[in-house]
């Protein structure tokens, strides 16, 4: 389990790679209609070629795009009995994509949007307006300023900045 | 009447602030007590944002805990995916001293503090065990009889399991005890477990949420549904606006109204379609729309 009673920081994450040997490649986690990973409904997946191994056999896994599929719904790791967790796997080629700048520019956008206004959704006249229709109070964006203060603490804003300057 | 700090989140009252109306007309005539904090950030949102070293991801939610600490109040969510990523902070924080510390020392410079002082609860935990199944029978005022309804209970919540404990992952079955509740009949269905896609809408291509949706859809619609109803706000963007997408892709002859569970209920509590703003769902249909004003009249 991720985080339950034990956190990972992003060094001991890095050592995750022994996932994809200890897998069998049963395809368990993957297909079996209903009870595995959603990702396995984009068509390039299938019963012999599926999203987990796509993401475990990566040659270089964290420049695979498609580990921005998972949602992290757990699935793979409750229904292998191998205790492989594909997704501890897939959730640290996240954070080393990230470190690498190769973050999913969808994401790269909502931690702007929550740095910038406290809100991961673009703050909309539309929904304002809305807002106002219905007697709802304006959304408060006061938060902000601290957010971003965390992330200097933390080193999110200086990897978003370095993400940014190769990007320029 | 019990008092809850109010995470509403960032889906909700930006996207379906007329969901935010009715949770808070809803909630208030159940004796649950809305406390807005206007200092409460995204929670952060656990897919797209919880991916760095987790730290800032924790350090983030951690800081809206502290602003529920500070109230003294537990809180109150209505979105599976600001559950998942406070409860676990939530654990973890209180489980592992050295992860607090570090978490408290990014707190300091903003006069921060995590304390472990409260719980945090999703809406559906609160109508469990605080209001308590019951009481929503009392207030049920014209049962929703005659309507089929298709429970999505939506992953975050569920799983993991140990850390959640809200439901079977694989066999959910407390949002139809949920919608029992208010007269209506759940559809048993295939598929039941099976997440709404949201990743694939938006990170991946939108022709394989389309071809998920229209599998979820077609089992809900053989088992019956008349409409779908769901506890999280992602699920009911899929459900609403996917579906939209997934009935020109895949060119689907039908379509299944979704509700957030909170309208469901305050249908069953009297209130009329326009009231739960129904109109502003993209998905509608007249039968569904009839059979509730047969339950009603």
């Amino acid at each position: 389990m991720i985080l339950i009673g034990k956190y990972l920081s992003l060094d001991e994450s890095l050592n995750l790679r022994e996932a994809a040997e200890i897998c069998l490649k049963c395809g368990v986690c993957c297909v079996i209609k209903g009870h595995s990973c959603h990702v396995q409904y984009d068509e390039r997946f299938n019963a012999t070629r599926t999203y987990v191994y796509n993401c475990l056999a990566a040659e270089d896994p964290v420049e695979n795009p498609n580990i921005w599929l998972c949602v992290s719904c757990h699935k793979c790791e409750e229904i292998c009995a191998y205790d492989v967790s594909p997704i501890r796997f897939i959730e640290a080629m996240k954070a080393q994509a990230f470190q690498r700048g190769l973050m999913h520019t969808v994401m790269l956008g909502e931690i702007e949007n929550v740095l910038s206004t406290g809100y991961a959704f673009p703050l909309t006249s539309s929904a304002a307006r809305q807002r106002e229709k219905l007697g709802l109070e304006p959304l408060p964006t006061a938060s902000a300023e601290e957010l971003m203060r965390i992330a200097e603490e933390t080193g999110l804003a200086r990897g978003l900045r370095r993400i940014k300057e190769a990007e320029d | 009447m019990k008092r809850f700090a109010f995470f509403r989140g960032c889906f909700i009252p930006v996207r379906f602030p007329h969901i935010e109306y009715v949770a808070r007309r809803v909630l208030r005539e159940l004796d649950v007590d809305l406390l807005d904090v206007d200092g409460f950030s995204c929670c952060p949102e656990p897919v797209g944002f919880g991916l760095n070293d987790k730290l800032t991801w924790m350090a983030v939610a951690a800081r809206n805990i502290s602003l529920a600490e500070e109230e003294g109040h537990d809180i109150i969510t209505l979105c599976n995916g600001c559950l998942y990523t406070l409860k676990q902070a939530n654990v973890v924080l209180k489980e592992n001293e050295e992860l607090r510390e570090k978490v408290n020392e990014m707190l300091a410079p903003i006069d921060r503090q995590f304390k472990g002082t409260v719980e945090v609860k999703h809406f559906a935990h609160v109508l469990l065990g605080d209001v308590g199944l019951d009481e929503v029978e009392k207030r049920v005022e014209t049962p929703l009889k005659g309507l089929t309804v298709a429970c999505h209970t939506g992953c975050h919540i569920t799983s993991p399991l140990e850390l959640m404990q809200f439901d079977d992952p694989y066999d959910p079955v407390v949002l139809e005890g949920m919608v029992s509740a208010l007269g209506a009949t759940p559809a048993d269905y295939d598929l039941k477990p099976l997440c709404c896609g949201w990743t694939l809408t938006n990170y991946g291509s939108r022709q394989s949420a389309s071809r998920l949706l229209g599998a979820k859809l077609a089992a809900m619609r053989e088992g019956g549904a008349d409409c779908v109803t769901v506890i999280c706000p992602q699920c009911h963007y899929q459900f609403d606006m996917g579906q939209v997408i997934a009935v020109r892709n895949l060119k689907l002859a039908f379509r299944l109204p979704v509700l957030f569970y909170l309208q469901l209920l305050a249908l069953a509590m009297g209130y009329s379609l326009d009231e739960i703003h129904y109109r502003n769902h993209r998905v509608r249909n007249s039968r569904f729309e009839e059979k509730v004003k047969g339950a009603q009249a």
